[in-house]
């Protein structure tokens, strides 16, 4: 059985870690999706490039089709 | 350590979700310059069919709740499915969000309604309407929102 609070946290409620300095915590408020920035860092810099080339690779793929759907 | 953006979008067609893509990628998919958070983000039914759908989708990715401090794995427990409005998961290829709802359009229904399908050398997929991104960009206000609402507009 789930507890309330793990519940929250499943459906989007984000936690800080304890260690969170001010900054962290102001952008959590503002609405920043910490957890990315988390496992940003708990990568190596080589894992980050290959993450970020597929996703540029996968935008690259996609850029501007809205504009040109329907009109081809 | 992956994002195969191709990957999990195959799966989730393959296994019959029905979905809408939403979010930063929309507005790449507009012409706005490449600057997408690395995740991808749907609209989907949260009803437990389908979410047994996304299970089996990535159910072999090992999935995970990234939001909750213990990183509880993805599954679908009795009695869970109803309490679920939205899924924020890592996987083996990538991040997956599934929100159940898009602030300034509405549920699943009103975000399907305001989509355009658009075919992919590996599927088609329905992506939210210029419209639809406009009005949930401008519902959740964040600085980033503002450059995006301004490369769209």
């Amino acid at each position: 059985m789930i507890d309330e609070e793990t519940l929250a946290q499943i459906n989007g409620k984000y936690v800080c870690p304890p260690d969170a300095g001010p900054d962290w915590r102001a952008l959590s408020e503002s609405g920043v999706d910490m957890s990315l920035l988390e496992h940003a860092l708990s990568l190596t810099p080589e894992q980050r490039l290959n993450e970020h080339q597929q996703m540029l690779d996968f935008l690259m793929s996609i850029h501007g089709a809205g504009l040109r759907n329907g009109t081809e | 350590m992956a994002q195969n953006s191709q990957e999990i979008l195959t799966r989730l067609r393959k296994h019959g979700v029905d979905f809408v893509i939403i979010g930063d990628i929309c507005c790449v998919y507009y012409g706005a310059p490449i600057a997408a958070t690395l995740k991808i983000e749907i609209c989907c039914r949260f009803d437990e069919a389908e979410l047994r759908k996304i299970e089996s989708a990535i159910g072999d990715l090992h999935p995970f709740h990234r939001l909750t401090t213990n990183k509880l794995p993805f599954v679908l427990t009795p009695g869970l499915a109803p309490g679920l409005k939205n899924l924020y998961l890592q996987t083996d290829e990538g991040t997956l969000d599934c929100l159940g709802e898009v602030a300034g359009v509405g549920t699943y229904d009103a975000v399907v309604k305001s989509s355009e399908l658009y075919k992919l050398p590996y599927g088609d997929f329905r992506f939210l309407s210029i419209d639809g991104l406009i009005a949930a960009k401008k519902a959740i206000r964040l600085e980033k929102n503002g450059r995006l609402l301004a490369a769209i507009h």
